[in-house]
């Protein structure tokens, strides 16, 4: 009977023990109205986002400013607009709000800015529609004797074999021109791939940190990123490149201009890139909708930050001009290749 | 003094012997588990979602407990491995999250017979588990991945009943960790960046304020025959709290399957008619 006693005893201090223990660790829940959505978002972005202090944003401020349109009546389109109202205050392209109906996106960051590329121009004019193409990237050796690349999104993955069937092909080529406007970004792993072909030694590709708890300046140490060169056997290009960058080039392109521009070889010729320097997180709120939005910031390999963009090397900011434009010319491309045909 | 030495080791020697004749041989059955288990899941992981995520869960598992070789009678060890897989939804569906894993543990019990048919057992247990996380809506940070190396304390009440002329075996085993080593990731780290060798606040100690774990079983044998029915429920309580985020993750399983004592006999040595049979989970068979 005392054994019974003690058993009950020790089920019921075993389950009060961990309805105590378990309740310490609280994960908050939101409501699934229009102000429950809200307060998750601002929430999720207050304790998350990387930018506050360089972007000079008051969220608190902006919370209010926006929660202060959230009624009882709100539907769901109209919630949406306020969101992404609210999210556009960070001025940042790799914040999206996304819902079954819309996806928000900031594109101030390029439209208020000349777009300095047209395909159309560069594939009918410099290209003569005889490029070949690998994996979604463009090559082609002009009559210069110049090696262009067009890598459009670095979405685009290709291995070290097939960089080198590229580069093979420019043998001859005194220069490469690597054209990477309107890339919009991808994965940094391709970039660091391709970048592995322009290095004979372990270059620092910049630093990269995180945030360390909810408070806007919570941020680990900044770790080195290191780019390995391609491993041997395989083709390293020490040739004059010039790499074609304009407001569009963003996130990992931005990335890959950062890194391109520190080397001695390299120079980046056109407009300021889009930036695009925090790595983005993704979270959801309790309707279902998913948010996106950058956490970690990327340093180049000077340490600094690049979210507002790379600019061109001293002396090749180049913007095409609408005659040159309406000439069937990219100011930018001509420029590269007179600056490597010593032209200029 | 040579003939002294002999004599003493011959007496030593016939003394052990004369001993070991008069103990009655120990067999120790292997009582072994396989179990199929489904049930519910809930797992909420700060670092990949705020929201509470709901689903199923399946698993197989592998028990055996067998009573220890140095006293059979009041230890008996048991070692455990399972491998699970759950798929949950966010609160509207339109987001899944899938966690697969596999949990290994050994333990070791003193236990008491406090009646006829109840034995009480209590003691330790070292405990492995591995497994992850993945939320399908997410970009960079779609994994949490789960590591744990804990030891804590164990134990089981198992009540020999019968139900009508059928024999059953009742058994109630929680299982607390106490401490150990747990890994998360930082707050907002990528695992990029622990692949750039960024190992800060990844491996923590583990305590209840930080780690608390509870699994219960309370399953209940039907012995039908040689091999018995093995039916019951299986919770797990698994919450953590640590650089900033917070993942808890409850399940609780209906367990089915079959369960049997194994005795490995050696066909070239005859066993003695002394021989004693030490069950793994009770110290008394039925009446």
């Amino acid at each position: 009977m005392e054994m019974k006693k003690y058993c009950l005893i020790s089920a019921i201090v075993t389950v009060l023990l961990s309805a105590v223990l378990t309740a310490c660790h609280e994960v908050p829940q939101y409501d699934n109205d229009a102000a429950g959505n809200f307060d998750l978002l601002w929430k999720t972005v207050d304790e998350h986002y990387c930018f506050f202090e360089e972007k000079g944003v008051d969220w608190e401020a902006v919370g209010q400013k926006y929660r202060a349109q959230i009624t009882p009546g709100t539907g769901q389109r109209a919630l949406f607009r306020i969101m992404s109202d609210m999210l556009d205050e960070l001025r940042d392209g790799h914040v999206n709000l996304s819902s079954p109906f819309e996806t928000s996106y900031y594109r101030k960051w390029w439209s208020d800015y000349p777009q300095n590329y047209n395909e159309r121009i560069v594939q009918e004019h410099y290209l003569y529609f005889n490029y070949a193409s690998l994996g979604g990237i463009d090559y082609y050796l002009l009559p210069c004797n110049v090696g262009y690349i067009r890598w459009p999104s670095f979405d685009y993955s290709l291995g070290a074999g097939n960089i080198d069937n590229i580069l093979v092909q420019f043998t001859s080529a005194t220069a490469l021109i690597i054209d990477i406007r309107d890339n919009g970004g991808g994965n940094m792993t391709n970039a660091d791939n391709f970048i592995a072909h322009f290095i004979a030694s372990p270059i620092c590709g910049g630093y990269i940190s995180h945030k360390t708890g909810p408070g806007h300046r919570d941020f680990s140490e900044p770790r080195k990123i290191t780019i390995n060169p391609v491993t041997k056997g395989h083709l390293i290009w020490g040739k004059p490149v010039i790499v074609l960058t304009n407001r569009s080039t963003f996130s990992a392109a931005n990335y890959f201009a950062a890194v391109m521009k520190s080397l001695p070889h390299v120079k980046i010729a056109g407009a300021t890139t889009g930036g695009g320097a925090g790595m983005p997180f993704s979270s959801e709120l309790t309707c279902g909708w998913g948010v996106r939005f950058s956490a970690c910031p990327i340093l180049d390999p000077a340490g600094n930050l690049t979210e507002f963009g790379v600019e061109p090397s001293e002396g090749y900011a180049v913007d095409m001009t609408p005659e040159d434009e309406a000439n069937g010319r990219d100011t930018i491309l001509d420029f590269a290749i007179a600056k490597l045909t010593n032209l200029l | 003094m040579r003939k002294i030495y002999a004599l003493f080791l011959a007496a030593l020697l016939f003394g052990v012997n004369a001993s070991a004749e008069d103990e009655p041989e120990v067999l120790r059955p292997v009582t072994a588990a396989y179990t199929i288990e489904g049930g519910t899941s809930h797992i909420a992981d700060t670092y990949l979602s705020p929201i509470k995520y709901s689903g199923w869960t399946t698993s197989l598992r592998y028990e055996r407990m067998q009573a220890m070789k140095f006293s059979p009678d009041r230890w008996v060890m048991q070692l455990a491995a399972s491998v699970s897989l759950q798929r949950a939804l966010n609160y509207v569906g339109n987001s899944t999250m899938w966690y697969a894993g596999v949990d290994f543990s050994w333990g070791m019990m003193r236990r008491w017979q406090v009646t006829p048919g109840l034995t009480l057992a209590i003691g330790g247990e070292a405990a492995a588990d591995l497994g992850g996380l993945y939320a399908m809506r997410n970009g960079n940070n779609p994994v949490s991945a789960k590591a744990a190396v804990t030891i804590g304390a164990t134990g089981y009440a198992a009540y020999n009943m019968k139900i009508g002329r059928l024999p059953v075996t009742l058994c109630w085993q929680p299982s607390l960790p106490v401490t150990g080593v747990f890994f998360s990731p930082d707050y907002g780290e990528l695992y990029y960046e622990i692949y750039l060798g960024d190992h800060d606040n990844l491996v923590h100690c583990a305590w209840w304020g930080n780690y608390f774990r509870l699994d219960n079983a309370l399953t209940a044998d039907l012995h039908f025959g040689a091999t018995s029915l093995r039916v019951g429920y299986r919770g797990m309580i698994l919450s953590t709290k640590v650089n900033n985020l917070v993942s808890r993750h409850f399940t609780h399983s209906a367990v089915i399957g079959v369960s049997g004592e194994w005795l490995s006999l050696n066909p070239r040595r005859r066993m003695s008619p002394k021989a004693r049979i030490v069950n793994a989970l009770f110290q008394n068979q039925w009446k």
